[in-house]
């Protein structure tokens, strides 16, 4: 274990600190600890060192030494090595020890929180911070394959079940990876399509396959977001309502009520309520039985009408 | 996601870490490192005399990193290479941008604001690096998220003003708070219910009123909290829905006994408490739910449909 440390740090060193790109068997020679009498051997070990610094995030650069020789040989650019200068108040080292605890990803942020308190000059204030009793889970699915996609640019192709419909192959250049009030989604520019469309991640399935060579898209649009993965209305719906709510439930519909309440008829108040997605907002209506009804406009109080007269012709 | 084996793989990345620190800090005591770097002494001990042996190729006078420890002092000299810590993995770095993602959107929490900061630090810092991460878990109880983590925190006894699914009418209960916990797009305060005399899960959203009081909590939490999903009990009815594709959603999120896929529709049985609660969300399915079993809760829906349309007749303007 010992031996395998010194080998890496002077590795690390070696590539860093060196002026031309250095080959195997430069590396075979000189770099202290690789130096086994058998090529092969030290071949192997050569290479099990290297994947295993560049999945550590050390940017191991592969160069070919000029266009007639296959000859591979390696360096490590300190400006790539090197943290980029951040350093965060305490206080928002702090949250992101909270965050990251909250959302049970410690574990695998540990290593990279504290590169940053050390950019901070404060290393250990993690450490410092209370166990919040806050939980979320926050495991994507395809995670992994979706952000490493994502960061080296290359296309990938999946498996996807529309609701209701057929599941079809989709080739997709991942842009965003979106979470939505606990559902996950992949934004992305969909090939067939020709068009950036949003995937719901538990539809998709079987797994998530790279196609293709890294670098095969340019930088995506800067403006995705959340907005991505919300439902449009048709163009030309209402995008508020008036709904009456009864007292028990006014408090609850207050809360998504733009402005405050006012006297309707009898013993009903009146709130004014956005609508982004119809059928969302007849679902939310509906939850509250008789105590919550569409005023107006017209066309979503009937579609909620609707569904009523549905619901009582199929259950009598 | 798979973590990566202790041993000298963990212990290099320590040390990239360590140095750049003890180059700015020389004479730290162990005991310091010890505590900054949670690692015990004879671990960085030694992982500070193999760093003695490293350098650059040539590995003559002037190619060595110098260590020296005297007593419980350390320093580190000729190791410039290493004045900068090692750059964010990948997965680092979007394991951060979620985590900070995640709670920076949630509003009325006390790290909200100063993680909004960070992200936005660490997105211009990482530029190209920095995969693309957005996460809104807003949601209409977040108010009540930092006085119920508050009142976890200090183990004290809340007082709810609180609406179930399944009723109209608010009700008056003591609960013990164990935790606060997001699950689906909702949060939970989790707890032991007075009222109810067992373990309970409260939504965020259904809270009217959450009141602290100055009682300790007396129930101590169970070792395995259960997540907040619904779980049946023995004397559970079960309830049989034909869904149609717009209401398959309720097969990921209710626990469900049986699943019969039809040409255009999927019929599922579940358990439910009460014929109320399912009552409400066949309601809430509009339709694109057919109650199948059993004839109580037909009726019962029938019913709720009817009572609704006609307020819709009596408010009528």
């Amino acid at each position: 274990m010992t031996d395998r440390l010194e080998r890496l740090i002077n590795l690390v060193i070696a590539l860093r600190e060196t002026r031309r790109a250095m080959t195997a068997a430069d590396i075979h020679e000189r770099v202290a600890g690789y130096g086994q009498p058998d090529y092969q051997a030290f071949r192997r070990m050569f290479e099990r060192d290297k994947a295993d610094l560049r999945d550590l995030g050390v940017p191991i650069e592969t160069v070919a030494l000029d266009a007639s020789d296959d000859r591979s040989a390696y360096r490590i650019d300190p400006r790539r090595y090197n943290l980029p200068e951040v350093a965060l108040a305490p206080d928002e080292l702090a949250a992101l020890a909270v965050a990251v605890q909250a959302t049970g990803l410690a574990d695998e942020a540990e290593g990279g929180l504290r590169k940053l308190e050390v950019a901070a000059g404060e290393p250990g204030t993690a450490r410092m911070v209370k166990r919040s009793p806050l939980g979320i889970s926050l495991d994507a699915p395809h995670r992994e394959v979706l952000v490493a996609a994502q960061v080296s640019r290359t296309t990938v192709q999946f498996r996807y079940r529309p609701l209701g419909r057929d599941a079809a192959t989709r080739t997709v250049d991942p842009y965003a990876i979106v979470n939505r009030r606990g559902r996950w989604y992949l934004v992305g520019f969909d090939h067939d399509r020709d068009d950036r469309r949003a995937y719901r991640l538990d539809r998709v399935e079987g797994v998530v396959r790279p196609s293709g060579d890294p670098g095969a898209f340019a930088a995506p649009p800067s403006d995705i977001g959340v907005e991505d993965v919300v439902p449009t209305p048709p163009s030309g719906a209402p995008d508020a309502a008036q709904v009456l709510a009864t007292d028990e439930v006014a408090w609850q519909v207050a809360r998504r009520a733009r402005g405050g309440g006012e006297p309707g008829p009898r013993r009903w108040t009146r709130f004014t309520v956005g609508v982004r997605d119809p059928d969302e907002f007849a679902s939310w209506v509906l939850s509250f039985g008789p105590d919550v009804c569409v005023e107006g406009p017209a066309e979503l109080r009937e579609a909620v009408m609707t569904r009523l007269q549905a619901i009582r012709e199929a259950s009598s | 996601m798979t973590r990566r084996p202790a041993g000298a793989l963990q212990r290099l990345e320590r040390v990239l870490t360590m140095v750049p620190w003890l180059l700015e800090h020389p004479g730290a005591t162990l005991d310091e490192l010890s505590q900054r770097f949670g690692a015990p002494r004879d671990e960085l001990t030694e992982d500070l005399d193999i760093l003695g042996y490293c350098g650059i190729p040539g590995y003559g006078g002037g190619d060595l990193v110098e260590v020296s420890i005297f007593g419980d002092r350390v320093t580190v000299r000729m190791a410039d290479f290493f004045s900068r810590p090692l750059t964010l993995s990948v997965r680092e770095a979007v394991t951060l941008l979620l985590a900070a993602h995640a709670l920076a959107s949630v509003e009325g929490l006390a790290e909200s604001v100063p993680l909004r900061r960070a992200v936005a630090a660490l997105e211009q810092a990482l530029g190209a690096q920095a995969a693309r991460v957005a996460v809104d878990l807003r949601s209409d109880g977040d108010q009540w998220l930092a006085p119920a983590r508050q009142a976890v925190a200090n183990g004290a006894v809340v007082h709810l003003t609180y609406r179930s699914a399944s009723k109209a009418e608010v009700t008056e209960r003591d609960v013990e708070p164990w935790s606060v916990v997001g699950s689906g797009g909702g949060w939970y305060l989790q707890g032991y219910c007075h009222l109810a005399q067992g373990p309970r899960d409260f939504r965020l959203d259904r809270i009217k009123d959450l009141r602290i009081t100055d009682r300790s909590v007396t129930v101590s939490p169970p070792e395995q909290p259960s997540p907040p999903v619904y779980e049946p009990g023995p004397d559970d009815l079960a309830v049989t829905l034909e869904l149609a594709p717009a209401a398959w959603w309720v097969t990921e999120w209710a626990v469900i006994d049986a699943v019969q896929d039809r040409k255009a529709s999927k019929r599922v049985t579940l358990r439910t408490p009460s014929v109320e609660w399912a009552a409400r969300v066949v309601l809430q399915l509009g339709g694109d739910a057919t109650v199948l079993a059993p004839p109580e809760l037909r009726q019962r829906v029938a019913e709720l449909a009817a009572q609704t349309l006609s307020t819709y007749e009596q408010a009528a303007i």
